[in-house]
């Protein structure tokens, strides 16, 4: 059952065309990773689905919901649409609990006490009960990630967007995000990933969308992408990502 | 952002910054807030029947003067050597001629903190509509929000204080609302020069937080707006509680500067520190003793004022924002 479908997005900065007619479609459950060299409008394809982009033409539907429909309420569609961000963007003057409580209590209108409850309940799956007191700054960039996606997954979304979750961190803190992050997918969350983290495409990616300069150029399972890529754009990639040591 | 940004009235407004190490600057302002408390407490409070005579110094003059005088009398008498012996003759000559001029500076005093703090608070009030405009609204409210602080701060507060207080019907709206002047309520003048503080005030703290609002990471707002927070709600709960932290260093200097403009209130005829001093030495011709005093009196508002910001710095600082006890 079809959960996000994007059809022939264009999206253009001023003169500069940064999607090209983007069209794909992901089923509930599904896992799927978008790669594509710097520049090929990833990051601008995640945030044109919960608009913090704009689109010029073409049209995202989430569960069935046109996402630009002037009809929908942007701040309700945010909250099915969860977002993890490369940086983190932890709210800095917020303990990890106060993270994961604000929206409870500003977007959804939780209590204080049940939100405590749930965002405490949050924490702890990704494993940082113990930090909960603890500000941003007072943490590792593994550790702030992982509250991210629980602040993210606080708001109960039915996707996850993540945009380079691990990129920013040192390489030996990469496997606690993704080990986050697997064990989201197999527990049926729906995962559009922007992420060169081979180890996670092969084992968590229904399909692999390669982007380049705003076209998919092509899509398919981790092993067909991996193994037998049709593009020479796709192969020169891939050999770049592996001489890069990833 | 910044391409629109004139130049004009780049004031820089100094920071005092106070060593808290020193015992005996602590030791003399706690004398100081006593003595003032004390004396507040004597004139404003305590029903005529039990108060001390509020024209009337709690300790008299005329021991320090005869002490003085005497002191004077056996310096002359040792010539050279009774330098020394003459300094203090002269401190406590000082100290006879300030006294009667006491009651009358704390009673200054008062207005001067009370315009102070109002300006201060009600600027603030103003400040955040102001600067929150400038960074985050739309070009009409950007426009306004800059016209504005650049009319305030390109143009004299002393001026402002005459428009208000001469040139516009201010005075005579004013003396009509029943109670003004009656008892605790502040005078007509008062009342103009604290709008006058306050529309100032804004302007300059509007510059403070507008900075300080800049500097949140642009991906603070991204994030709140992710999870479904408004613009409004995100700037609220996360950019303005981080900006308004940042916004504390300038904020001390606004206190400290309107501690020192508020003066000008004498201009329109309010009774603060200034005013009062200024008129017992027209009265007296004490000019350098009433002016030191009231230098000394500013010195300690001054120094106070700084004390508090860093402790609410303090306070309110959080792990890698503001304040001095990150890491
Ligand atoms: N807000 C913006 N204004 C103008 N140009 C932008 C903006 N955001 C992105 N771009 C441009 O759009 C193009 C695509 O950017 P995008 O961030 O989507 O790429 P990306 O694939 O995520 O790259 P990276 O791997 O470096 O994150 C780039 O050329 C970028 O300079
Ligand atoms: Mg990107």
């Amino acid at each position: 059952m079809t959960l996000l479908r994007v059809e022939d997005v264009h999206k253009s900065y001023g003169d500069e065309e940064v999607l090209k007619g983007v069209s794909f479609e992901m089923d509930r459950g599904d896992v799927d990773v978008l790669m594509g060299p710097s520049g090929s409008g990833k990051s601008t394809m995640l945030r044109c689905i919960n608009r913090l982009t704009e689109i010029d033409s073409g049209g995202i539907w989430l569960d069935g919901t046109p996402v630009y429909d002037p009809e929908t309420d942007v701040n309700e569609l945010r909250q099915d649409v969860g977002m993890v961000f490369q940086d983190f963007n932890l709210f800095a003057h917020l303990t990890a609990l106060e993270n994961i409580t604000l929206g409870l209590k500003r977007v959804l209108g939780v209590p204080e006490a049940e939100a405590t409850e749930r965002a405490a309940d949050h924490l702890a799956q990704v494993g940082l009960a113990a930090q909960a007191d603890s500000y941003p700054a007072e943490l590792s960039g593994g550790q702030q990630q992982r509250v991210g996606i629980a602040r993210a997954l606080a708001m109960e979304p039915k996707l996850m967007l993540f945009d380079e979750p691990t990129s920013a961190l040192d390489p030996e803190l990469v496997g606690e995000v993704v080990e986050v992050m697997r064990d989201l997918a197999e527990r049926g969350m729906t995962m559009l990933v922007v992420s060169h983290e081979m180890g996670f495409a092969r084992s968590a990616a229904d399909d692999i969308h390669f982007l380049d300069s705003g076209r998919i150029v092509e899509s398919g399972p981790p092993e067909q992408l991996f193994q037998r890529p049709e593009h020479d754009r796709t192969s020169e990639f891939l050999t770049g990502l592996q001489s890069n040591g990833h | 952002m910044s391409a629109e940004e004139p130049s004009v009235a780049d004031e820089v407004r100094t920071t005092v910054t106070v060593d808290t190490d020193r015992p005996w600057a602590l030791a003399g302002l706690v004398a100081f807030w006593g003595w003032l408390l004390l004396r507040w407490t004597n004139d404003f409070l305590l029903p005529d029947g039990l108060a001390f005579p509020s024209d009337q110094s709690f300790v008299p003059a005329a021991p320090f003067a005869t002490a003085a005088e005497s002191l004077g009398a056996t310096a002359a008498s040792l010539g050279v050597a009774g330098a020394p012996l003459d300094v203090v003759a002269g401190l406590l000559g000082f100290v006879a001629g300030a006294i009667p001029s006491l009651p009358s500076l704390a009673r200054g005093a008062w207005l001067t903190i009370v315009l102070t703090v109002a300006g201060i608070a009600f600027g603030f009030v103003l400040a955040v509509p102001l600067s929150v405009a400038r960074v985050y609204g739309g070009r009409g409210l950007r426009w306004l929000s800059l016209s504005y602080t650049e009319l305030i701060r390109g143009t004299p507060l002393l001026a402002q204080l005459f428009v208000l207080y001469f040139g516009l019907p201010l005075t005579q709206i004013i003396r009509e609302v029943p109670g003004v002047g009656v008892g605790f309520v502040p005078a007509t003048a008062v009342w103009v020069a604290i709008i006058g503080f306050t529309l100032n005030s804004a302007a300059y703290q509007a510059e403070y937080i507008r900075s300080a609002l800049e500097s949140v990471d642009a991906g603070q707002l991204t994030a709140a707006r992710s999870i479904g927070l408004s613009k409004v709600d995100g700037i609220r709960y996360v950019v303005l509680p981080q900006g308004l932290r940042y916004a504390i260093p300038g904020w001390s200097n606004e206190l400290v500067y309107l501690i020192k403009y508020s003066s000008l209130a004498a201009f329109i005829t309010v009774r603060e520190l200034f005013f009062q001093a200024e008129s017992i030495a027209n009265d007296t011709f004490r000019y350098t003793e009433l002016f030191v005093l009231a230098a000394l009196f500013y010195l300690a508002l001054v120094v106070s004022a700084s004390l508090l910001m860093n402790l609410v710095e303090d306070r309110t600082a959080i792990p890698g924002i503001g304040g001095k006890r990150q890491a």
